[in-house]
């Protein structure tokens, strides 16, 4: 892995040149090929472990074994995992939701008036830059006084703390791109701002703003620091769930890898959907000219 | 706006106390919390549950199971809160001394004296100690994870083996009872199988882990972390014996690039077949022995003994009662039923790490559980065992001297360096 | 920029700074005033004011600087091949591609597996002993240790840009499908070449995505804790003790809390001055004044 990394960045310029004057469509695939095998290599182990037996799974192989669901059972009917899921949704779409409703708004006001300069677009990004570890006891303090600990109110209030800020930033840069002459043109036919902001400006940005939801629903679908803390037998989240396979007596691999696989299937799903939403298409048509 | 912001807070904080009217006042009957890791030991306790909510028909009883950092940190968020969010915790030994001085836990000598048939003395010794600061009882024992030597004992008792150490050392093949042995013993396994097996699965990890495997072999130096007076005595020819031994087992008989293993790795090498011997707690024998678990065709072939030298490093959860708990009678009533002789004899014979010298000494637990010679050993281990640090600072002196090993065994310094170093960093923290 | 402007600029920021007000007032306050006091949790009647001695402290604390360099090193290394790479698959991707959906969806994958599960993935995945990619490796002459004192941090930043090189996919190619297609259309039709329209068109156009994107990445590069939770724990010595766990290390582990708060300001200020010069490096065109 590492020469080859090594490899691609020192001979990038010249690699992508002459990729394209000589091999077109066959030598693009060749490369997209190579990174979905080194992005797909650890699944496939996980894979693996997932369905050996216990007596197989400290061995280094991908197959030569009789697999077994045994574990994916264990993992989905006798523990309470599809709560697990069901809460990591909840969390993510309330996060999801709020970091947009609220985001989206700001970093416009950002970008096209810079509203408070740039003292106030750093200042949001404060809490970024400071540690999970020194907010998890006022978070606790503070959930514990609301009565929220243990909801998934608490665990998306303090994912909204770093996510919020991260998705204005992101579409502060988005909106940038953006160019002016969109809502120059629709107020001169008579439009607000603010309608242009949302009929003009909102679809073009549809893009950015696609890729600003799947980034926040990320961020909060693997966050575990927050929701380990704040989150008890009812809100438990899955990356929550994933690490408690991690225990003083080892690493509980097959379920660990059951856990891992069922969590990243839905955000695989969402993310092929929101693809749509990633290819500009008919959207491209509101630039005139 | 400042007004509208006001008022905004206003109505959210009022929402957030209607939101705390509408949860259900503490139902009468009683629920108890309690915080434990998820491990086999807490599987043990959720079977038993059912009798005890049965003897108790006013008390619920729910388990909050999570890794070891993540309850560590909720327990201590729980102490902060004006009740606490857990009705019993577990304690690790290491924390013991620093939430004592906290003032976090309970005291329980009256209630143990009050409780009949409890018999606190039989609980081993050195195990009970660990939960008595100050001269009060503070936590009673749950679970031991004293070290042992677990071997293969196939390869010990294979006859091409014995024969082949007869001729080259004189002396029979048997798990060693010396640091030299062990070195020896570990090197000719090696040698033997043409590098296929190991001499033994090492656990350097940087921090706890490999501060808790070599202090056995401190232990079986003659040395120690302090002395009776509470001297720093790292630095002393004994312990630099016996880190540069250590190191020398890494360098020629572990595996090669294990120098950030851990428990799982070391677990994992040996279940494989490809480890002769490891050092690790006492009850990984009957995971090790069993067919159906990570072993598959070698279960049956591994073995539990003292490590060299007879003295074990001893780690241990007790259960306690936060100072701030709100039902401290409920919750001293599951402590002593689940602590009793007769809950503690079903728990070990369902798998739980023994405590109680009369389970150990059973012998319908040596039937129903994994035999005699097990129990036997482990009461061995146990009788003569001593946790990793004691006193308030236990977990940084543990973390300081673990930072140092680690960089000893990976090379970065000489033995005498890094226990120096070591030792001068821990008197510090000690005020000395 | 009209008064009307100005004053929706404003409302439209609203929210979000209400939003963060809420979640990370009182955690902030509460973190500042502890690191201005000898804050231990096991021993919270004895909070005494220290002023700026825990500030002061980390001057002579080795420990703090080594963890401070570790994390400088990774977050540099990690970040700029995840910049190289994500810029060449975004570009790769962005150009029609049969199957161009599931390269895209694949790609993306590794993004959502929550962090501290990919640690102990590639814990064991690397392991020596017991892992697939060394027995792969070995057959080929390639038998190092990756967790050893030499590749420890380096193996740290490879899982890094693993994991979090889609995210730059994500983002470079949603600035890339909202870019306007008529300058690339009149730069082809004035005969420029691929290169050409690379260095001078989309790199110029991109630059607000590519230093959101970076910063973003940049920021959680900081935060790096779950590998070398899962993983080595700091070691071997201290090579890999990131600031981050060093901060978890002294509040949690030894209890030290005010003392990881006044480590933790001391971070952010650092992380603050090299986003502000990351910023007007990359911002020196300044478009809008």
């Amino acid at each position: 892995m590492t020469p080859l990394l090594r490899f691609r960045v020192a001979a990038f310029p010249a690699w992508r040149v002459w990729t394209r004057r000589h091999w077109g469509t066959g030598g693009r695939l060749l490369l997209l090929g190579i990174s979905v095998f080194v992005v797909l290599f650890p699944f496939l182990w996980v894979l693996a472990a997932s369905l050996k037996p216990p007596t197989e799974i400290n061995r280094p192989t991908l197959w030569g074994f009789t697999p077994t669901g045994a574990i994916w059972a264990e993992v989905w009917l006798g523990s309470p995992f599809a709560r697990y899921f069901l809460n990591s949704l909840l969390v993510g779409g309330i996060t999801v939701g709020i970091s947009l409703a609220v985001g989206t708004p700001a970093a416009y006001a950002f970008s096209r008036f810079r509203t408070g300069g740039t003292g106030l677009r750093f200042l949001i990004l404060a809490a970024q830059m400071l540690p999970p570890a020194l907010f998890i006891i006022p978070f606790f303090l503070m959930a514990y006084h609301t009565g929220l600990l243990d909801t998934v109110w608490a665990v998306a209030a303090a994912h909204l703390t770093f996510i919020a800020p991260l998705v204005t930033w992101f579409l502060i840069g988005f909106f940038e791109d953006v160019p002016w002459d969109l809502e120059e043109q629709a107020m001169v036919d008579g439009c607000t701002r603010w309608r242009a902001f949302l009929q003009v400006v909102l679809p073009a940005a549809r893009p950015g703003l696609g890729a600003a939801g799947l980034f926040a629903l990320i961020m909060s679908w693997n966050e575990m620091f927050y929701a380990l803390m704040l989150a008890g037998g009812h809100s438990k989240t899955l990356p929550v769930a994933i690490a408690g396979y991690w225990t003083f007596r080892g690493v509980d691999l097959g379920k660990m890898s059951v856990a891992i696989l069922s969590a990243v299937l839905p955000v695989l799903v969402v993310s092929f959907f929101v693809q749509r939403f990633l290819i500009r298409g008919l959207g491209g048509g509101a630039l005139k000219g | 706006m400042f007004r509208f912001i006001g008022r905004l807070l206003m109505a959210l904080a009022l929402i957030g106390l209607g939101l705390a009217g509408c949860r259900p006042a503490t139902p009468a009957p009683v629920t108890l919390t309690i915080i434990m890791e998820q491990v086999p030991d807490t599987d043990v306790i959720q079977k038993l549950l059912p009798d005890f909510e049965k003897e108790n028909p006013g008390i619920r009883v729910t388990i909050d199971a999570m890794p070891y950092d993540a309850m560590r940190d909720k327990i201590l968020a729980s102490f902060m809160a004006p009740k606490a969010t857990y009705d019993v915790i577990i304690v690790d030994n290491p924390w013991m001394d620093e939430f004592v001085a906290g003032n976090f836990l309970e005291p329980l000598d009256s209630r143990i004296q009050t409780t009949p048939d409890y018999d606190f003395e039989d609980f081993v010794r050195p195990v009970r100690e660990i939960g008595v600061v100050g001269g009060k009882v503070y936590g009673v024992p749950f679970y031991n994870y004293a070290l042992g030597l677990i071997v293969r004992q196939d390869l010990f008792d294979d006859p091409a083996y014995r024969e082949a150490y007869q001729k080259a050392y004189g002396q029979p093949l048997a798990p060693p009872t010396t640091l030299e042995e062990y070195v020896r013993i570990a090197q000719f396994f090696k040698e033997q199988s043409g590098g296929k097996i190991y001499g033994a699965a090492m656990q350097p990890q940087r921090g706890y882990k490999v501060f808790e495997e070599w202090k056995n072999w401190l232990y079986a130096a003659g040395g120690n972390l302090m002395d009776e007076k509470g001297n720093v005595i790292l630095d002393r020819p004994e312990a630099v014996q016996a880190l540069n031994l250590y190191i020398e087992m890494y360098q020629t008989a572990a595996p090669p690039n294990s120098l950030n293993w851990g428990f799982d790795e070391a677990l994992r090498s040996m279940a494989a077949g490809e480890s002769a011997t490891m050092m690790s707690y006492n009850w990984m024998l009957p995971t090790l022995n069993n067919p159906q678990g990570p072993a598959g065709a070698l279960a049956g072939k591994f073995a539990l003994y003292e490590v060299p030298g007879g003295k074990a490093v001893l780690g241990t959860w007790h259960w306690a009662i936060p100072h701030n708990a709100p039902n401290k009678d409920a919750s001293w009533r599951f402590i002593s039923w689940v602590t009793s002789k007769a809950v503690e004899k079903q728990r070990v014979i369902l798998g739980g790490a023994p405590v109680r010298v009369s389970a150990m000494k059973d012998p319908e637990v040596w039937q129903k559980g994994f035999g005699q010679a097990y129990y036997e050993t482990v009461l061995k281990i146990l009788e003569d065992a001593e946790p990793l640090a004691r006193g308030p600072k236990a977990e940084e002196i543990i973390q300081i001297v673990g930072t140092e090993l680690n960089a000893a065994v990976a090379g970065e310094k000489s033995a005498e360096q890094a226990l120096k170093d070591a030792a001068d960093q821990v008197r510090k923290i000690q005020g000395q | 920029m009209s008064q009307r402007d100005r004053a929706l600029g404003r409302r439209l920021l609203f929210p979000l700074l209400v939003l963060l007000a809420l979640v990370q007032g009182y955690p902030i306050a509460f973190a500042a005033y502890i690191s201005f006091h000898n804050y231990q949790l096991t021993a919270l009647d004895q909070v005494r004011w220290a002023g700026l001695a825990q500030y002061r402290g980390l001057l002579d604390n080795p420990s703090y600087w080594t963890a401070t360099r570790n994390t400088l090193v990774f977050v540099g290394g990690a970040v700029i091949l995840e910049l190289l790479l994500g810029l060449a698959l975004a570009l790769l991707l962005h150009r029609p591609v049969p199957g161009q959906n599931a390269f895209r969806a694949i790609i993306l994958m590794p993004m959502f597996i929550t962090p501290i599960a990919v640690g102990l993935m590639f814990r064991f995945l690397l392991n020596s002993q017991l892992g697939i990619i060394p027995a792969l490796l070995r057959p080929l002459g390639l038998d190092v240790d990756w967790f050893g004192p030499r590749l420890a941090l380096v193996s740290l930043i490879l899982i890094d840009v693993w994991q979090w090189t889609p995210l730059m996919v994500l983002f470079l190619l949603a600035g890339l499908e909202a870019l306007p297609t008529e300058p690339f259309e009149a730069a082809r039709v004035d005969g420029a070449s691929s290169l050409q329209i690379l260095r001078h068109l989309t790199l110029p156009l991109l630059r607000p995505v590519i230093l959101a994107a970076v910063l973003i990445r940049m920021l959680d590069a900081f935060r790096v804790f779950e590998y070398v939770y899962a993983i080595t724990r700091g070691g071997p010595g201290e090579r890999t003790e990131t600031i981050l766990f060093h901060i978890y290390r002294v509040g949690f582990l030894y209890f030290r809390l005010g003392e990881a708060a006044a480590m933790s300001f001391t971070l952010a200020a650092v992380i603050l001055i090299l986003v502000v010069i990351l910023f007007y490096i990359l911002r020196r065109q300044e478009a809008w004044a």
